[in-house]
């Protein structure tokens, strides 16, 4: 476990740097919104997701919707890293014929499942993939990371009433929730909170977690992935937490096998790169040639090439 | 013309028949199996069925993710709800990645709104999703083209649009009647003085509109264009080089929808002038659907004046020839 902990550590850095490089070059984009999830990205990408990158459309690959689709130089940067193109290419990010757009588009770039950019439809997607892959008896899961300040959004809470209501736990929602969304603060701005009730009154079994705590995020989504793709009767009375992370904020008692798992995850928007945590003007800016130099030399890490 | 049957049911029978042969088909509903009158598809295939309660934009979204999945769905519900509630979602995630989903919109029109009042008659539909990148548009004209429509839909790739009526619709066509999506369809040539543009339950109107032109001496050609996109442009043009006016007919707003296409059609590559009969840009209310389109400027009458008034016009002179 030691290992597999270090090695998503490094990877999250890399992808931090990788996200930095890619704003730097494009003279353009979201770096904020990207930092936050970067650790959430490197367990997925780089333990957890059942994937092929030689075959990329392979039928029974897990889907993964990055549903803040405006920190998709995050989610680009983990699939290059992850070998769906050379890292190189993302240099290109937003330029005129770039596999790389702006916001995700999932016919120019290999790996990428579903659109988003238009913020809300993360979940939406992943309940008619899950409905999908129910059909076809397959134990491919459905997972999308939201931002917080997209919660905002009705068609969020239209997709949680609906994947509750239909049994789909082949969804597992993961929640970025960095506090600030492009206005300032989620609070000051629309009054998200309690965000734990909410989705629990939506039918969701909520767990909360430190969202940069490799340590603490891996054994926790080891375990909704590995419910994810058990049977329904392998579910029943199968507890989410192992007993030493139980002390973490949870639901009550186990989930209902029928239940879908969300996972707050307690973010901090530009975690990384010291300048840039908590200050929200970079949730779109462009670092200077001071700025871009210090960040690499904090994050360490393999340039673009 | 007293004969009704319904678009819905004619709609629903075409797409047993293709779940029958595909097991790729699905039915997405927003709390609207009963008005798509869906109750003998849930029986026959429960599994093959998605209720997502009254939620358009996440019936929108899961139709992507059924598409991504590999599946074929058919979004069905009132047309206002998925062409408007529901744009976005249709823009983004199934129209600019071009997915696999069909979308089928009740009480387009009108007429097909009829007694429902302005929240449920909708006259922009066929505008709207003309405008968006990579959607096929169909106009069945009665319940046997629905039918027809609901299987051709799957032959064509991407997004299609099916637009349906009321459910008392007017019948037509015989059965027998092909429907070719992307062809227009001659339905009568009395002569070539002016051409009639039409779809719909306009149709009938638009016949009889022609025999009374036929005795005053104007002889015309009536064509059915049920696919608003991608339009049969050189057919059209065809007709267009021959006649000396032509008038659109639809139970739609006038800006966006048929009589739209056929102008921008004959501006750009055969000018002649043309009238648009259609609803004419207002809010319209409750009523008979028969009434309705008398009041709302689409009577026989409002289509012979039309032609009358079309054909007479003169062409803007060259300004050498002042």
């Amino acid at each position: 476990m030691d290992e597999r902990i270090e090695k998503l550590t490094l990877m999250a850095s890399q992808l931090r740097r990788d996200v930095v490089n890619a704003v730097y070059y494009a003279k353009d984009g979201h770096p904020g919104p990207c930092m936050s999830a970067a650790d959430l990205m490197a367990v997925l990408y780089f333990d957890l997701l059942r994937l092929n990158p030689e075959d990329p459309s392979w039928i029974d690959r897990d889907r993964f919707i990055l549903s803040k689709g405006h920190a998709c130089p995050l989610w680009y940067a983990a699939l290059a890293r992850r070998g769906y193109f050379p890292p190189v290419e993302l240099k290109t990010l937003r330029v005129l014929g770039s596999r790389l757009q702006g916001h995700p588009d999932l016919k120019k770039t290999p790996g990428v499942d579903a659109n988003s950019g238009s913020l809300g439809h993360g979940l939406s997607q992943a309940c008619g993939l899950a409905i999908a892959a129910r059909k076809r008896g397959s134990d491919s899961l459905n997972v999308v990371i939201t931002g917080d300040g997209e919660l905002n959004e009705g068609i969020v809470w239209e997709a949680a009433m609906a994947i509750a209501h239909l049994k789909l736990t082949n969804v597992i929602a993961l929640v970025d929730n960095n506090g600030m969304q492009s206005g300032g603060k989620v609070e000051k701005v629309s009054g998200l909170y309690p965000l734990r009730e909410k989705w629990e009154a939506f039918g969701w079994y909520v767990v909360e977690e430190d969202g940069h705590d490799i340590g603490r995020l891996l054994p926790v989504l080891e375990r909704a992935f590995q419910r994810g793709r058990a049977t329904r009767e392998e579910r029943q009375g199968m507890s989410l937490l192992p007993d030493h992370l139980r002390r973490g904020r949870a639901s009550a008692g186990v989930p209902h096998p029928d239940q879908p798992v969300v996972l707050i995850a307690h973010t901090l928007k530009g975690k990384g790169v010291p300048y840039m945590e908590g200050d929200n003007s970079w949730h779109k800016r462009v670092p200077t040639d001071e700025e871009h130099q210090l960040a690499l030399s904090i994050l360490g890490g393999q340039d673009l090439e | 013309m007293n004969n009704t049957s319904s678009t819905r049911v004619g709609f629903m029978q075409g797409l047993e028949a293709l779940a029958e042969e595909d097991d790729r088909i699905m039915l997405v509903c927003a709390d609207s199996l009963k008005a798509m009158r869906a109750d003998p598809f849930l029986e026959k295939f429960p599994d093959r069925v998605v209720e997502l309660g009254i939620a358009e934009q996440n019936a929108a979204g899961v139709s992507a993710g059924l598409a991504l999945g590999g599946l074929i769905p058919y979004f069905a519900t009132y047309a206002g709800f998925i062409t408007m509630r529901a744009c976005e979602q249709i823009r983004t995630f199934i129209a600019y990645p071009n997915l696999d989903v069909k979308m089928v919109g009740i009480n387009g029109g009108l007429a097909a709104g009829e007694r429902e009042g302005v929240s449920h008659q909708f006259f922009e539909d066929l505008a709207i999703m003309r405008s968006i990148p990579n959607i096929t548009v169909l106009v069945p004209a009665d319940a046997g083209q629905a039918r027809q429509a609901a299987k051709a839909a799957v032959e064509i790739p991407g997004p299609v649009y099916i637009r349906l009526g009321s459910g008392r619709d007017p019948v037509i066509f015989d059965d027998k009647q092909p429907f070719v999506p992307g062809k227009i369809h001659i339905l009568e040539q009395r002569g070539n003085d002016l051409v009639f543009f039409c779809n719909g339950l306009m149709i009938p109107r638009v016949l009889v509109a022609s025999a009374l032109l036929e005795a005053k001496g104007i002889a015309c050609t009536v064509v059915e264009v049920h696919t608003l996109k991608p339009l049969d442009t050189e057919a059209i043009v065809e007709l267009l080089k021959d006649c000396r006016a032509a008038v659109t007919a639809e139970d739609h707003n006038i800006i966006g929808g048929l009589g739209s296409a056929i102008m921008e059609c004959a501006a750009e590559h055969c000018p002649v002038p043309v009238a648009r009969i259609g609803l004419r840009d207002v809010f319209p209310g409750s009523g008979h659907p028969e009434a309705l389109l008398d009041f709302y400027g689409m009577s026989v009458n409002d289509i012979v004046e039309a032609a009358i008034s079309t054909i007479n016009r003169k062409p803007n002179p060259l300004p050498n020839e002042e």
